[in-house]
């Protein structure tokens, strides 16, 4: 060890470092350290002139492990590996110290700035010292793919894979497929029939050779890593396993119960009825009151569980429009009929949907908007009304109490998290968040992965969503999984956590304790093992291993010990 | 206290020229560009409002479309082209109906054929009266002096009975107009001394239209003016002048050169008006209900009928002159009765009572906030 050449660099990060930091103070006291064979500061390390000085020092003066000391790890490391690599030199023989967001962006005092900013770099050229040369590593990837849920999302998904040659299976619980959007009658905002989209899907999916359906079927256990599931399909009585390299989670959504809001009276009041049970009488073709009777008045509530203190804080999404497409469908069958709407916001995000609600007033919808947090009261009607009860609704557009008459009441359900969706989450080890909807990879660049890799979710099992969202998060998962099919084989990182056999005394700590479920119990040898591709190395097993039989590769004792004594 | 909503009013005032209601989606762009749109006189969402909900009892009780010159800001601001103008225009009318007691205004705007039976009407039963009288009293081929065909004598007798009918109609109107406002609801009753102490308002409104000044286009108020005062000229002529106008066959300059400068002034506003709306060529004449045409088209043939029956008397044709004058009594006589107690000219009593009632209606409020007024009990 006494014979490395360490190389350290300390970047300058335009001002951004060197404005507190002396960057040729650091340089110079590196160079005091044992084994720096060379230190220098520069404006931008991450440059291609600051690589290329990097390549050539490693190349000319023959270094073997190298120090950059600029921003966090998480920004340029792998820019660092790549020269290494480049240059020829294992990729991990590189370490960084954060001297800008850790230092210089965070302290004023220059002086003592600059002496934490060599505290750091030291512990760096310790740390390097012990760094081990790791190689990547790859696994197979099985292109078959196991989609969970029939509906729209789950379909889309499974018709996409299947068409491109791979194996699906599908799994549906319930006996049939099209999962809620087979309950509905025309889609808004052009008035397609739900009815066509998905009895399409439906037909084309069940006809593809590479889409295996299961029906009443449910998924019983899920074992193994990207690229390498295996699955139990529970299904008319037996269990079948199936091999898969992913999973898509499509499970979708479970409609409001209405009944829950007390005020409006649903289950009781047979003039009260959920927009899926509206939906119902569109595609009998006969909108009809509790008594029978073509309704005079029709009044749409709008966010009935949603957007409220009591029940789900989030907006549903699609109800603004479908109460809308309401207004359509109620005058084309009934053009005499008045329609109130009865909304909190009109949400009229998306394609078409802004001139949707504008044809809602052009074709005479009555808008009235009421306080979030409250709910419209039932006012019987006397016997010389025409109407079958009053609504009460305190009118902000207006400020006046208004009772306007109503023969059928539609309440716009919200969406909820499915019952099982923590079953769920714990089958394919996904996260939930507060409403139990699965929680996706990164909000906005990455999200339909999740945090176990080959996981991916879609639709409104995520957040609720119309068709198109719903459509296009399944095309985007598929896209993901088809990008690691055609590959062919998935790359590991070279940083994951290994067990020693010899020590490991099979205790199973570490078992639960992993948030990946990356450690697999091997019952006859009695050992604990580290499945690599599911590892992160996060370290909790190293630490909580009695034994000291786990190794995080890359953050071993010795390596953080020399790096902890360096800064002190 | 809730208030019952009647979905069926828009269709109501549809009749009356109301266009796409329903499109408004409250934004209150219009309140926001309207320059009259002042606390607590917040117009026109409001209206709109009041109408889409149906809330006829609010709309009866409102004074803010007679607060509205149609200026057409309001419409060319609108995102859903909801034409708030155009409603404030139809409340208007809907209201001038609401006022009337006899229903004959109802019937008037919401049917063109009725209000044209009714001018044909009275037209034939003023031509046939006015034939039968003159042919009694006179000779056709005598213009003025004895034995004239149309006596002013007995014409201007005939002006002043008619006045008083139709001013007795219209004061009846106005009385409920302010019982509506005013009277009905307990909040908006204002003592004697309010009403004394605000006089002054209702003279400056009615005589100068000083609020018409100051939307923020000027055009519409000049035409309006003109053709306002040319009017009210060759009212006072008629009514207080008639033996000096139109008896001859010397000539009395002084009246005849208003005369002339007034018919001037109402031929071409009337021209003006009926040129813009046939053009559409500004906002407020974008929409035209029929009784707006009417309305021109009487105006212009009472004042062409008018010039013409002086002009052939005074080129000495006798028999043509008393013809035409009989065609301008015919004119004249419809379009007052039907104009003044239960169509359009209503306004020029509705207008500057509204606005004396809008700033009772103020010190109203002020006095209850000060405490002086205290509020009995709510309708």
């Amino acid at each position: 060890m006494d014979n490395q050449k360490i190389g350290v660099y300390v970047c300058n990060c335009g001002t951004n470092i060197k404005k507190v930091v002396d960057c040729d103070e650091v340089a110079a006291k590196a160079l005091e350290q044992d084994g720096v064979v060379c230190a220098k500061s520069y404006k931008y390390m991450c440059s291609n002139p600051g690589q290329e000085m990097i390549i050539k020092d490693i190349k000319e003066q023959g270094l073997d492990r190298v120090v950059v000391s600029a921003c966090s790890p998480r920004m340029h490391e792998a820019t660092f590996r790549g020269a290494l690599a480049k240059a020829g030199l294992n990729p991990y023989f590189l370490e960084m110290a954060n001297i800008r967001e850790q230092c210089s962006w965070v302290h004023v005092d220059p002086r003592a700035a600059t002496d934490k900013a060599s505290d750091l770099t030291r512990g760096a050229v310790r740390r390097v010292v012990h760094h081990e040369a790791l190689e990547k590593r790859f696994v197979d990837m099985c292109p078959a793919t196991l989609v969970i849920g029939g509906g729209i999302t789950g379909l889309t998904a499974a018709l996409e894979l299947a068409e491109s040659g791979n194996q699906v299976y599908l799994v549906e619980q319930s006996d049939r497929l099209g999962g809620n959007l087979a309950n509905v009658d025309l889609t808004a905002p052009y008035l397609d029939s739900a009815r066509d989209l998905i009895r399409e899907r439906i037909l084309r999916a069940t006809r593809n050779p590479n889409i295996t359906v299961f029906m009443n079927a449910k998924v019983e256990s899920l074992d193994g890593y990207v690229g390498n599931f295996r699955a139990r399909i529970a299904a008319d009585g037996e269990t079948v396993p199936v091999e898969i390299g992913s999973v898509v989670v499509a499970t979708g959504y479970k409609p409001f119960d209405a009944s829950r809001v007390k005020a409006f009276g649903h289950g009781t009041n047979p003039n009260v009825i959920t927009s899926f049970e509206f939906e119902a009488m569109l595609r009998k073709g006969r909108i009809v009151t509790g008594q029978g009777r073509p309704p005079r008045y029709v009044t749409v509530i709008h966010c009935v569980g949603s957007r409220s203190e009591e029940f789900h804080p989030y907006c549903s999404r699609v109800c603004c429009m479908t109460a809308l497409k309401y207004g359509q469908e109620i005058k084309a069958a009934l053009p005499d009929a008045f329609v109130y709407d009865l909304y909190i916001d009109m949400h009229a995000f998306g394609k078409g949907c802004e001139d949707f609600y504008k044809q809602a007033s052009e074709i005479r919808t009555i808008f009235m908007m009421f306080q979030k947090n409250t709910a419209p009261q039932i006012v019987a009607a006397g016997p010389k009304d025409d109407c079958e009860m009053f609504l009460r609704v305190d009118d902000k557009l207006s400020g006046e109490e208004v009772d306007i008459p109503t023969d059928l009441i539609v309440l716009m359900v919200g969406m909820e998290a499915r019952e099982d969706s923590g079953e769920v989450a714990r089958l394919v080890n996904i996260s939930r968040d507060k409403d139990g909807w699965f929680i996706e990879s990164h909000p906005k660049l990455d999200p339909v992965a999740t945090t176990t890799d080959g996981v991916y979710i879609a639709g409104c099992c995520q957040s609720p969503k119309d068709i198109n969202e719903s459509v296009a998060q399944a095309r985007a998962a598929t896209a993901r999984i088809m990008a690691k099919i055609a590959k062919g084989r998935i790359e590991v990182d070279a940083v994951f956590a290994e067990v020693n056999q010899d020590d490991c005394s099979g205790c199973r700590v570490c078992n639960d304790l992993c948030p990946y479920g990356a450690i697999d119990f091997d019952p006859e040898a009695k050992r604990s093992n580290v499945i690599s591709a599911m590892c992160k190395a996060c370290g909790a097993c190293v630490t909580a291993c009695p034994s000291a039989a786990i190794k995080g590769r890359h953050f071993t004792d010795e390596q953080i010990f020399a790096q902890i004594e360096g800064v002190l | 206290m809730a208030v019952q909503a009647d979905p069926r009013l828009v269709a109501e005032l549809e009749t009356y020229g109301a266009q796409d209601v329903l499109k408004c989606y409250h934004c209150g762009n219009c309140t926001a560009v309207c320059p009259f749109s002042k606390e607590p006189f917040i117009f026109p969402r409001k209206s709109m409002r009041y109408l889409q909900m149906g809330l006829r009892e609010k709309l009866k009780a409102n004074l803010e479309p007679w607060l509205c010159y149609y200026c057409g800001e309001c419409s060319e601001q609108c995102p859903r082209e909801a034409e708030p103008g155009e409603t404030m225009m139809s409340m208007r009318r809907w209201l001038t109906a609401q006022y009337d007691f006899t229903g004959i205004s109802n019937l008037l705007y919401r049917s063109w054929w009725a209000e044209l039976a009714g001018i044909l009407l009275i037209a034939l039963a003023t031509g046939f009266g006015f034939w039968k009288f003159g042919t009694s009293v006179g000779d056709i081929h005598v213009y003025d002096g004895p034995n004239a065909f149309l006596p002013s004598s007995a014409i201007h007798a005939f002006d002043w009975t008619m006045a008083t009918i139709l001013g007795t109609f219209l004061l009846v109107n106005c009385v409920r107009m302010w019982w509506m406002t005013m009277g009905k609801d307990p909040r908006t009753r204002a003592t004697p001394g309010m009403y004394v102490h605000r006089l002054g308002q209702l003279l400056l409104h009615f005589f100068t239209q000083k609020r018409y000044s100051e939307c923020d286009k000027k055009a519409p108020w000049r035409l309006h003016i003109v053709l306002m005062l040319s009017y009210v000229t060759m009212l006072v002529l008629i009514m207080f002048f008639l033996p000096v106008v139109q008896a001859g066959p010397a000539i009395n300059w002084w009246a005849h050169a208003l005369g002339y400068a007034a018919s001037a002034g109402l031929i071409v506003t009337v021209a003006m008006a009926l040129v813009g709306r046939i053009r559409k060529s500004q906002t407020h004449y974008k929409h035209s209900h029929e009784t707006d045409w009417i309305f021109l088209a009487m105006l212009l043939y009472v004042a062409v009928t008018g010039v013409l029956q002086h002009a052939l008397h005074r080129l000495g044709h006798p028999y043509a002159a008393n013809i035409t004058y009989l065609a301008h009594l015919m004119g004249v006589v419809p379009m007052l009765v039907l104009e003044v107690p239960f169509s359009k000219w209503a306004h020029m009593c509705y207008r500057p009572l509204a606005m004396y009632f809008a700033a009772l209606q103020i010190d109203v409020m002020e006095a209850r906030e000060a405490g002086a007024v205290p509020e009995t009990r709510t309708a």
